[in-house]
């Protein structure tokens, strides 16, 4: 993990082991299954749903910095907490929640390579006693949406502009248009399908080995340079609500060191709904 | 029951479901799925006609726990019920069933089973009349 351009971003399944009792780390589970923590979690780690906790219950948003804020603070998380994030899905929803986090500026937040599968896979304890960890205080911070969070008229100013990189990272059946969702996943209620005029394509799972691993940070420069997507662009990622393309946001981030890339949370279930907005079909940008 | 016994019930139904597996004496198969998180259910309707009830109910799919488990439990459910029963069946008192405070933000997952086997009522219904049949 030491060659990717920010290690300290991820931490891997045995500095969890070490960390279980350490009152400065909070290990948290964010899941799509939301009964898989009860199944059996890490000794100590607590729940995160990404439904239930980090979303607006009405409106298409995030928390605002004071729910935030009383989210972290009921959860024994304070400012200066080292959060490490895992889940299922490959940390799919890890990530998620570590985007969530940085809106916030939460400064050490951390994923654990592999996530919920390679600590299962090695066979370390699983329980399911929930912890009882004690309140803690937590500064309100305002979230930011301008440094790594893209709306759709950013979007769409960003077409076709000179060093911009758009990379879609769903499946290539959902690229080329021929479906709305994931193949094995329902149709659902996207009016049209296709992708962003320029994008390009780049499935979210090409950057994790078979044990949920991320791929090495030269396997990484390899996948996304090769189709124009380098640190020298100022890269937008989008998939259908945010969340594969956040996987990605942190791989081009943190694994990769790109020092300009914005997540647009809105995706296709906003872009392919849209009125009048630009759609490219088949399997060229 | 509170929050732990669903828990528990939801748990004990997806580590162990209840008539589990494609049923070749089905009048309907119904496929149905949640838009929101990719969980899939087919449903085996097998109805007696003489009584307008469900003969069996069988499922299979994948997805999240509470999908899978919200479908084990129809299946014994349903069993026996009279097809206007299952038509009036509420999507609500499905929640409560399962535990409304475990599955109250995945209420889509919680009623993909309960909405699949209204629509293989549906087509049953549509059927006989197409074909003819009481």
């Amino acid at each position: 993990m030491s060659d990717y351009a920010h290690p300290e971003a991820l931490v891997d399944t045995a500095w969890v082991a070490a960390h279980l009792d350490d009152a400065a780390v909070r290990i948290v589970e964010c899941d799509e299954d939301v009964l898989l923590y009860d199944q059996g979690h890490i000794p100590g780690a607590i729940k995160l749903d990404w439904v239930g906790d980090l979303n607006d219950p009405v409106i298409r948003d995030y928390l605002d910095g004071e729910r935030f804020a009383a989210l972290c603070g009921s959860r024994g998380i304070s400012n200066d907490t080292t959060v490490v994030l895992y889940g299922d899905r490959h940390n799919w929803w890890a990530t998620y929640a570590l985007w969530v986090f940085k809106l916030f500026g939460h400064r050490d937040v951390r994923i654990m390579n592999g996530g919920r599968a390679r600590w299962i896979a090695e066979q370390r304890p699983l329980t399911r006693d929930i912890p009882q960890h004690s309140e803690a205080v937590y500064r309100v911070a305002v979230r930011d949406d301008q440094r790594i969070r893209a709306f759709r008229d950013e979007v769409r100013a960003h077409i076709g502009q000179p060093g911009a990189a758009l990379v879609d990272v769903r499946s290539p059946q959902e690229y080329t248009g021929e479906r709305t969702h994931m193949p094995e996943y329902p149709q659902e209620g996207t009016l049209r399908g296709g992708h962003i005029p320029t994008a390009v394509s780049v499935p979210w799972a090409r950057a994790v080995n078979d044990d949920s691993t991320f791929r090495s940070r030269e396997e990484l420069e390899q996948l996304y340079g090769a189709l124009g997507v380098t640190n020298d662009r100022d890269v937008i990622t989008y998939c259908r609500i945010g969340e594969r393309s956040s996987h990605t946001w942190f791989v081009l981030t943190y694994l990769l060191g790109y020092p300009q890339v914005r997540n647009y949370d809105g995706s296709w279930t906003e872009w392919g709904n849209g009125v009048g907005l630009p759609i490219a079909r088949g399997a060229h940008p | 029951m509170d929050r732990q016994e669903a828990i528990e019930y939801l748990l004990d139904h997806y580590e162990h479901p209840r008539n589990h597996g494609a049923l070749d004496a089905a009048d309907v198969v119904m496929p149905g799925g949640n838009p929101s998180c990719g969980d899939v259910v087919t449903l085996y309707l097998a109805v007696d006609a003489t009584t307008d009830t469900v003969a069996r109910l069988m499922f299979e799919g994948q997805g999240c726990t509470i999908s899978q488990a919200a479908a084990s439990i129809l299946t014994e459910l349903a069993a026996g019920r009279t097809l206007d029963d299952i038509e009036a069946m509420d999507f609500n008192d499905m929640i409560d069933l399962l535990g409304r405070e475990v599955v109250n933000t995945r209420p889509r997952c919680a009623t993909l089973a309960l909405g699949t086997l209204k629509a293989a009522v549906a087509r049953y219904r549509r059927r006989g009349t197409t074909d003819g049949a009481s």
